[in-house]
């Protein structure tokens, strides 16, 4: 169903993907720990992990987006042409985009974990 | 040129003896400049009139073409958005002067209820649904959207439960309880307004799912040749995202719906903390729905902003992948931001924290989308057209509300502001810079597609002006009034305390508001009929809709063109000439039939002839029925409820019995330049087994909320479940979740034997998964009743019969679709060749599956493991 790489809508918006999934888990951690313990430290810490990992993960879709888009190549950032080429640059260019996006999110998600110390 | 058989690769391998495209694709140039014979191209305008035209006489509101349901879509959202208006100057009337009594306090908790719902709910989104309806097939050059009965089911839908829950101002029995319906409020309410609320727009609801299935279908499957997915318009990409959203944002609501019945209805406490409920978790599932719904609103609104300003720049947009990742990263980091409109709720700092750094995040998106266009006006050559001023105005005013929306993410100005006029200041300029303005502006763009015929400037100008100071005079003072301390859903206020002048201001500038729009409405609604046709392109635009044939022959395309550009009506100079001559896809409808060109979603590669369903009253009688199994229980009338809803599924049967994947005439057809298509084809290449995935999508959705809902109480409540609580009893459970996955392989061999030709074992395991069924939703009842789980007496008992009462009605479904495929290959409707029916069926099955093993797992394992 994802079907190959360049071709897919859907490693389009994984970065996205993660962003969701990072926003999810960090939401549910804090709910859980501070209701149930509470426990600002393991709260902060649980994040801090999530958000390094969701980077990471951001890194390398964002690393394989900047390769399919291939801009190096050619300088070429418009792809309004009906080929597959302008096609997979396209989905690499607007994947990359996207990777951006979605670190800026991450970041900004987690950093509440930096400066506040408690769970009220 | 290549051979289109080579360049498909088969993927999907139990599909290897199905018909596969043959001959040419692309189409190379000597093939399109080859003149078509005029009597020929004679012949199939005939026979393509005949086919597109719309039912006579009274037979009219049974077209299903969206070109009408558009309109009626479009027109009846207006008027609705024109009441729920009325209603707003009605109550400036009562605040315009201090302790006025123009109004009860009663009437104006009704009137701002509905005012709210109104206009979010029977305009806002109905609104974006009723003009995708009408454009997106032009856009993409496609005859009509896929699923063309849909469209009508879910505008009739609309019209009967818009209605009822308008009317009921009427009655004084209205919704009092504020747009969103805070427990214990609303669940404490006298009177049938909350069920009103709660039932008819649950219906309304349904009906939006509906629409957004059709559209990410439209957007996804009936792209014409070539237009892969980087030369899109704009539009489309906007429809597919907020489709997208509509699946994600919707089911939460619907599943708060539910439960929110179910305690008015039977007395489940799921929102009453004196029995382990907690009013909060409706809070969260309305906001979940309700943050991502404003960008649902905003987006295919700001895409029309997308349409208009390279027509009026005279050239392409600038950042067209700019534009893309706005449209996506806003409508993904839209469902980060629900908890800041409950910052006052008392959630831990930290949590608070993320929802505002989200909040604050999802401005660089919804910014860049703003700087593209401005850049694109900036390199263009712009012509001030009508609709280009009121994109400019709808710009000026939502970058306004922009910025009192980044100071009220901020948790400590909101905790000031919270609740007071700010607010109402803030969200009026964000909606109507974000939907309304543009979506003038775009109906003033497109009415010459509409309608063939061109609004008058003047009177644009006119309304344009009025409405633009008016909307100032009335919101912008507002700011001021809340923070000089005015709470909102006050029906009056003292005098002398600073108020007075301001709320005056405001009230002056509601009716400078509405003799703006009332200009727009007469220049809308008056006659044009002595008034000369409009020309074929009058804004020079580039994209698709701008072929369209006047006067109106109701086909939508002669022929469904090859595209190769982002702005073919610019860059493809003779496509029009061969658009006319029926020089490109289908230019002819030989078996009489509606028919169009299924394309690949990423490459646009023809993969498939569509033959689309026409004019039909079973889909009218669908929604009255669908209406009547809403509408009745919110006045406690079960039994017609129950006969209404089988009535309805009666009439759904005879419609997808009598009009879908019916077996073709011939397994494939000539589509014109040298292509041969299948005119029949099963599994992810069909349109309709999309729209079972996106819908299972949005299902899944809601079950992913009920389950949010049993993680949430556990978070939140020390006694879920309470001390010595009665679990469900696992042997049943157990039961339950060995029968419903013996349905699911029953159904998933029968697909597959089936397909080998072995037709009677089919027929065995067809009839065998339903009975399946049936024992294992039996055995999942057992569970909770056996044991004696009383759903009354406590949130864990009823979240527990709430899981299993949404799993059985699902069982139901699932039952059903069994049920026709075994009588489909009864009476040779489903064959081995044509069995798309049973594919979808199948797919049904696997979401269903995943959704009865969770529900056993929730009520036979987790609660003692809590």
């Amino acid at each position: 169903m994802l079907g190959p790489r360049e071709s897919s809508l859907w490693h389009m918006i994984s970065a996205p993907t993660i962003w969701a999934l990072h926003f999810c888990v960090v939401y549910g951690w804090t709910a859980s720990v501070c209701a149930r313990g509470p426990d600002p430290a393991a709260a902060r810490l649980g994040i801090g992990i999530a958000t390094a990992v969701a980077l990471l993960g951001i890194a390398v879709v964002g690393w394989r987006a900047w390769r399919q888009w291939d801009y190096l190549d050619d300088y070429d950032y418009e792809h309004d042409g009906p080929s597959v080429e302008d096609r997979r640059e396209f989905l690499g260019h607007a994947g990359w985009l996207l990777a951006i996006v979605s670190a800026i999110g991450v970041i900004f998600v987690g950093m509440p974990a930096l400066f506040i110390e408690t769970c009220l | 040129m290549t051979d289109i058989t080579q360049s498909m690769s088969r993927r999907v391998l139990e599909n290897a003896d199905d018909a596969r495209p043959e001959g040419i694709y692309p189409p190379t140039e000597e093939m399109l400049d080859e003149p078509v014979d005029p009597e020929l191209r004679k012949a199939q305008e005939e026979r393509l009139r005949a086919v597109w035209a719309e039912p006579p006489g009274w037979r009219y509101w049974s077209a299903v073409n969206n070109s009408e349901v558009g309109a009626w879509y479009s027109l009846t959202a207006f008027a609705f958005m024109l009441a729920a208006g009325l209603l707003a100057l009605l109550m400036r009337v009562q605040l315009a002067v201090p302790e006025n009594d123009f109004l009860s306090a009663d009437t104006f908790n009704q009137f701002f209820t509905m005012h709210g719902s109104a206009m979010m709910f029977l305009f806002a989104v109905p609104m974006f649904e009723a003009i995708s309806i009408l454009l997106l097939p032009a856009f993409l050059g496609a005859r009509d959207m896929p699923f063309p009965r849909l469209s009508a089911y879910g505008y009739w839908s609309f019209l009967i439960g818009g209605i009822f829950v308008l009317s009921s101002v009427l009655f004084g029995i209205a919704p009092d309880s504020g747009w969103f319906m805070y427990p214990p409020l609303a669940t404490e309410s006298e009177g049938p307004g909350s069920d009103i609320w709660l039932l008819g727009l649950s219906f309304i609801e349904v009906a939006s799912i509906a629409a957004a299935v059709e559209l990410i279908v439209g957007v996804i499957k009936c792209r014409p040749p070539g237009m892969r997915i980087n030369l899109m318009p704009l539009y489309a990409w906007y429809v597919l995202v907020v489709g997208g959203m509509i699946l994600f944002a919707f089911p939460p609501l619907i599943a708060g719906d539910f439960l929110f019945e179910m305690q008015r209805s039977f007395d489940w406490p799921f929102f009453d903390p004196e029995r382990g409920g907690d009013p909060l978790l409706w809070q969260h599932l309305f906001w979940i729905f309700g943050h991502p719904e404003v960008y649902i609103i905003f987006l295919p609104s700001i895409a029309i902003a997308a349409m208009v300003i390279p027509t009026a720049a005279r050239r392409p947009i600038m950042g067209y992948n700019w534009i893309v990742l706005s449209a996506v990263g806003t409508g993904f980091l839209s469902f980060g931001l629900w908890v800041h409109h409950m910052f006052t709720t008392g959630l831990p700092s930290l949590s608070l924290g993320f929802f505002s750094a989200a909040s604050e995040a999802v401005v660089i998106p919804t910014g860049v989308q703003i700087f593209a266009f401005v850049a694109t006006l900036m390199v263009g050559r712009v012509r001030m057209i009508q609709p280009m001023l009121w994109i400019a105005g709808a710009v000026a005013i939502f970058t306004a509300g922009g910025l009192t929306g980044i100071m009220i993410a901020l948790a400590p100005f909101d905790w000031q502001v919270h609740d007071t006029y700010f607010i109402v200041a803030h969200l009026h300029y964000t909606l109507f810079g974000g939907m309304i303005f543009p979506i003038i502006g775009g109906v003033y763009y497109f009415y010459p597609f509409f309608a063939k015929k061109k609004m008058s400037d003047r009177l644009g100008r006119w309304s344009f002006w009025l409405t633009f100071t008016g909307f100032n005079l009335c919101f912008l003072p507002m700011h001021l009034t809340g923070l000089k301390g005015m709470p909102r859903r006050v029906f009056t206020y003292p005098g002398d305390i600073g108020w007075d002048w301001l709320n005056m201001v405001s009230t002056i500038g509601a009716f400078v508001v509405a003799s703006g729009i009332l200009v727009f409405a007469y220049d809308l609604l008056r006659p044009k009929s002595r008034q000369p046709l409009t020309e074929r392109n009058p804004w020079g635009g580039g994209t698709l809709e701008w072929a369209h044939d006047i006067p109106d022959p109701g086909w939508g395309s002669r022929s469904v063109p090859y595209i190769t550009s982002r702005y073919p009506l610019w860059d493809q100079p003779k496509l029009l000439e061969r658009m006319d001559a029926g020089r490109f896809y289908i230019p002819d409808a030989p078996e009489g039939l509606r028919e169009t060109i299924v394309t690949s979603a990423v490459d646009a590669v023809p993969q498939h002839v569509a033959r689309i369903t026409g004019p039909a009253w079973c889909t009218i009688w669908a929604a009255v029925f669908t209406g009547g199994a809403f509408i009745f229980p919110t006045f406690h009338m079960y039994p017609p409820a129950i006969v209404c809803g089988i009535l309805a599924i009666a009439c759904v049967i005879y419609w997808l019995w009598t009009s879908t994947a019916l077996v073709p005439e011939k397994p494939m057809k000539d589509a014109g330049l040298g292509l041969r298509l299948p005119t029949y084809v099963s599994g992810p290449r069909a349109p309709g087994w999309w729209g079972v995935f996106i819908t299972m999508l949005g299902d899944a959705t809601a079950f992913a909320s009920l389950i949010f809902g049993v993680f949430f109480y556990w978070t939140a409540r020390p006694d879920f479940p309470p001390e010595n609580a009665v679990h469900a009893d696992p042997a049943f459970a157990g039961l339950a979740a060995a029968a419903f996955a013996a349905s699911w392989a029953a159904t998933r061999i029968a697909r597959g034997v089936n397909r080998s030709g072995n037709v009677l074992t089919a027929r065995l395991l067809l009839g065998a998964a339903p009975l399946l069924g049936i024992a294992g939703a039996t055995a999942l009842v057992l569970a909770v009743w056996w044991p004696g789980l009383e759903p009354a007496t406590h949130v864990y008992p009823a979240m527990m019969w709430a899981l299993v009462v949404w799993t059985c009605a699902h069982v139901g479904a699932g039952v059903i679709m069994q049920g026709y495929c075994l009588a489909g290959s009864i009476f040779g409707k489903l064959t081995p060749r044509y069995d798309a029916d049973l594919w979808n069926t199948t797919l049904f099955w696997h979401f269903l599956v995943v959704t009865c093993l969770i529900t056993a797992a929730m009520i036979g394992i987790l609660p003692r493991m809590l």
